[in-house]
């Protein structure tokens, strides 16, 4: 069996329309980003108490938040799962001091005395800061060492190209998480690496692919090269992602923190390798053209 | 490199028989039953396991995660008297900046406190008159309170008996502790924020003692206490080797750090019937065939017979045999103590005492390490202790009626040590003496000041999981993980036929080896890091992937089967490398700024990148060149 033989796509023909498209939404995604919705940040990064609680019988949320109004717990978020017992409760402090664990408890009792703590998370603020700084560190460090890795096995102007594709997955990624106000925790920030680690070995197999080709023969319209080289790799690109896909999907079904971890997997493969064919490639054109006049 | 076909299966041979043998702990401990659990861990054996199994997070089975910190604006605050606004603003400021700046809250005090001139004496005078000597005895209080809050928590840890307790220091001010397997998390975090209680019992007469052993042993025999009796005669056996050099052990227990006075010969009663020469003996006594003599009375116990000692002790009709007023108290840790023969093993130390405190701990006001200066104490290391009025008065009268008695330090419920009282106290300075060297006087001195003061600590961060949530992980988990990896493997074969079979070959030997490797590493598998597994299939089916395509690229081309698998393996090779060497790189970079779960994720995919070298590539290999060596292949089913 075998998809896509021989093929023959003007990739860098539609490059620009393609790209146009992908800005367009990335645009979006950055002005939800700065200016309407922001970004959800978990408690991980903000601080605060989340408690997975389960209860003996269906529960309507209203119930929680009046049992919590009750116990003059006014700033809570109180938000369902897929199963109508369980619920997800968050608090923007974590203290164990002055009583709030009891007063949480009295509350959940109120609703329902046969109530279970599934889960809890605290995270003090000084945690908070030091973990938005170290996730921020996380991501441009690896940023810059990739880009110095490939500098170095490469040229640099692949390097330039890399990183290009890279940010535009980040970006990608952030705007998607902007619009659906998906939560924004460790995990994500681990998913964001990973997302920036596959979509480089897209990325990389092309321009291994482009390299080679370069070497082998002594003339060359650029263009053409990588188109051809595109599609050289374009059904190992296609059976790659299809087979992580499948993987990230599965993983979906989790819950929690993994879940959302697969969720943007799922987005970042995909925009991974939209970028690798559409951005990595047909931006060497640029840059080459670019470094030769200069 | 390895040329040979055979040599090459010769490798892989001894890769997987050295991953099955790592996982084979693991999977025996799985497979085990609770009442088999329950008996190794009487016999004191599960920890053979717990060295070599692959643990699961606390996301999978339960348990609490929390980050103590030491609050040392707040030491700073207890410590200093007739506080102003303009002090608390101080301590305020530089609790800002230091959180702000990520720098030592301590060296932040001591830029405000000479930015705005300001002279501590008005608030420390206990601690000199110029700030400089304030400030660096701050320093010092600082230390001393990080050491003792290290201490107070370790024993209190160490008392939940969650089988791999892990307590670690994180920076300066920071203590990590995972209980896994936990049932009541609230209990937890209260006991582990409560204030130290430190506390003197007197050691109860050796006779009595010997006494109530004689009658736990009569218990036991009688049949009443059957259940763990079973257990104990199994036990034995596994022990009958080590009974000889125990019966050398009556009186040797060679000193470690003995304590106080010269040793009395007033036998302790118990010395004759810890002996135990054979099995028969020991049906005689299934309680004190598991006891050794220590000196003065102090009982031993190995440290693998703890759990069932103190098992049989807490069996509610045992407890019933106890005399008015008291109980059985551990030490806080094992210690390796040499028997005459030579051998050295570890041994917990059995105390038994009254069960009400005779002196309370808060009573203390200092105590300090240091050496003698005259007397029997001259030049030796001794810790000075300072009582406050009260307390004098209360140890003169103890001290009075019981000369000749053993006083046991206890702290949360730990011994540290029990001292005899050699004469009558007057005037609340006692000392202790004895000490091998300063840093055992030094422990010591930090047990005493725990309960007098506080180190106040924060929870500041904390995971929780219930054991429901846990189990319903776990079999997500696996269940994810069994549909994904059905889809990949029946995936490759639809798509590369017989080639596809031999890459899932491959992606179960990775899967195998990543396992091992954390088993032999003494991992923890959490749920992020099944999704890194997760992830490692795709990555290694990604290898073969650009592998086989290359191949079927050079078979378009008219190449022969053998000639095609060599080029393809040749050129896909410097992709492989510069596409899992990233993936290396941000591994390394998710451990390095990672929290837990995080980091777990991190290490499955690196070790799984690195396994797909192995099993992507040269396994991988290694069947083709098994299949092409014998005879000329026409056609290859890829």
């Amino acid at each position: 069996m075998q998809f896509l033989k021989d093929t023959h796509i003007k990739f860098t023909g539609h490059s620009n329309k393609a790209i146009t498209v992908s800005l367009a939404i990335i645009l979006a995604g950055l002005v939800s980003l700065v200016f309407v919705r922001g970004l959800n940040y978990s408690i991980d990064f903000t601080g605060g108490t989340l408690n997975h609680v389960k209860f003996s019988r269906e529960v309507e949320a209203d119930e929680i938040r009046e049992a919590f109004d009750n116990q003059g717990i006014e700033k809570r978020v109180v938000q369902g799962t897929s199963r109508p017992t369980e619920y997800f409760i968050r608090m923007p402090e974590y203290s164990r001091e002055g009583g709030i664990a009891e007063q949480v408890e009295a509350a959940l009792a109120a609703v329902d005395p046969d109530y279970e703590i599934l889960s809890t998370k605290g995270v003090g603020p000084q945690i908070g800061e030091e973990l938005r700084r170290n996730a921020t560190l996380a991501i441009i460090g690896a940023l810059v060492a990739i880009g110095l890795y490939i500098s170095f096995r490469f040229k640099f102007y692949f390097a330039l190209g890399a990183v290009a594709a890279l940010v535009h997955d980040v970006l990608f990624t952030l705007g998607i998480f902007s619009f659906t106000q998906m939560e924004i925790s460790i995990s994500t920030i681990a998913a964001f690496l990973t997302i920036v680690g596959y979509s480089l070995n897209d990325t990389i197999v092309l321009y291994d692919r482009i390299r080679e080709n370069m070497q082998s023969r002594k003339r060359y319209d650029i263009k053409d090269l990588i188109d051809e080289s595109i599609n050289q790799v374009l059904s190992r690109t296609i059976i790659t992602s299809l087979t992580t896909l499948f993987v990230v999907v599965v993983l979906s079904f989790a819950f929690g923190e993994v879940k959302i971890f697969a969720y943007a997997m799922v987005i970042g493969v995909i925009t991974g390798t939209f970028s690798s064919i559409y951005v990595a490639g047909p931006l060497l054109i640029a840059w080459q053209k670019k470094l030769k006049t200069s | 490199m390895f040329k040979k076909t055979r040599v090459r299966f010769i490798i892989i041979a001894v890769v997987v028989i050295l991953a099955g043998y790592s996982l084979y702990w693991s999977i025996a401990y799985s497979t085990m039953s609770e009442a088999e659990k329950e008996n190794l861990k009487e016999k004191g054996e599960l920890e053979k396991y717990h060295d070599r199994i692959l643990h699961l997070g606390l996301d999978l089975q339960g348990g609490i995660h929390l980050v103590l910190q030491m609050d040392i604006p707040k030491l700073v605050q207890n410590l200093a008297s007739n506080k102003d606004d303009k002090f608390y603003d101080l301590v305020e400021q530089a609790q800002k900046i230091s959180r702000e700046k990520d720098t030592d809250f301590l060296q932040e005090f001591k830029n405000q406190v000479t930015e705005k001139n300001i002279k501590l004496a008005r608030y420390m005078s206990d601690l000199g008159y110029k700030n400089e000597n304030i400030l660096n005895q701050l320093d010092q209080e600082a230390k001393d309170a990080r050491s003792r809050a290290l201490a107070v928590i370790r024993n209190r840890v160490n008392q939940f008996g969650v089988s791999e307790p892990i307590i670690q220091k994180q920076g300066e001010d920071r203590i990590i502790v995972q209980l896994a397997g936990i049932e009541d998390p609230q209990r937890a975090r209260t006991l582990l924020q409560r204030t130290a209680n430190l506390e003197f019992k007197l050691m109860k007469d050796p006779r009595v003692t010997q006494s109530l052993i004689e009658s736990i042993d009569e218990y036991y025999k009688s049949g009443e206490g059957t259940k763990v009796d079973t257990a104990i005669a199994e036990g034995d056996t596994s022990e009958a080797d080590s009974t000889v050099a125990v019966k050398e052990a009556q009186d040797t227990t060679v000193s470690v750090e003995d304590i106080l006075g010269p040793q009395t010969d007033q036998d302790t009663a118990g010395a004759d019937s810890t002996v135990v020469v054979d099995k028969e003996l020991m049906k005689e006594k299934p309680f004190s065939s598991l006891l050794r003599s220590g000196r003065e009375g102090i009982i031993l116990v190995k440290k693998e017979n703890k759990y069932l000692v103190d098992k049989m002790l807490n069996e509610e009709d045992v407890q019933d045999l106890f005399p008015y007023n008291s109980d059985f108290y551990w030490s806080p840790e094992p210690e390796p103590i040499t028997l005459r023969s030579g051998t050295t093993e570890e041994f917990y130390k059995l105390y038994h005492l009254n069960k009400e405190a005779d002196l309370k701990g808060t009573y203390i006001t200092d105590a300090e390490a240091s050496i003698g200066g005259g007397g029997t104490a001259a030049g030796q290391n001794i810790v000075n202790i300072t009582l406050n009025n009260r307390g004098a008065r209360e140890l003169a009268r103890l001290t009075g009626a019981n000369v000749g008695e053993r006083l046991a330090i206890v702290l949360d419920n730990s011994v540290y040590m029990a001292p005899s009282i050699r004469q009558k106290i007057t005037g609340g300075r006692p000392y202790i003496e004895g000490f091998e060297n300063m840093e055992q006087a030094k422990d010591i001195a930090i047990v005493l000041r725990a309960g007098a003061l506080p180190a106040p600590v924060d929870i500041i961060n904390e995971r929780t999981v219930g054991p429901t949530l846990g189990q319903a992980s776990v079999d997500i988990g696996v269940q994810l993980m069994l549909i994904s990896f059905v889809i990949v493997i029946v995936f490759m074969v639809i798509y590369y036929k017989k080639s596809g079979l031999i890459a899932d070959l491959a992606l179960i030997l990775n899967l195998i080896i990543v396992m091992a490797v954390l088993a032999y590493f003494n991992a923890t598998l959490t749920l992020p890091g099944v999704a890194g597994l997760i992830l490692t299939v795709g990555i290694a089916v990604d290898n073969n992937v650009l592998i086989f395509e290359r191949i079927r690229e050079e078979l378009e081309k008219g190449k022969t089967v053998k000639s095609a698998i060599d080029s393809g393996y040749k050129s896909a090779f410097t992709a492989i490398w510069d596409a899992n060497f990233t993936t290396i790189i941000t591994s390394f970079i998710l451990m390095q700024f990672g929290t837990g779960p995080v980091k777990g994720f991190a290490v499955t995919l690196l070790t799984g990148v690195i396994a797909s070298f192995f099993t992507a590539i040269f396994v991988t290999r290694t069947i083709y060149n098994y299949m092409t060596e014998k005879k000329v292949k026409q056609t290859l089913s890829i």
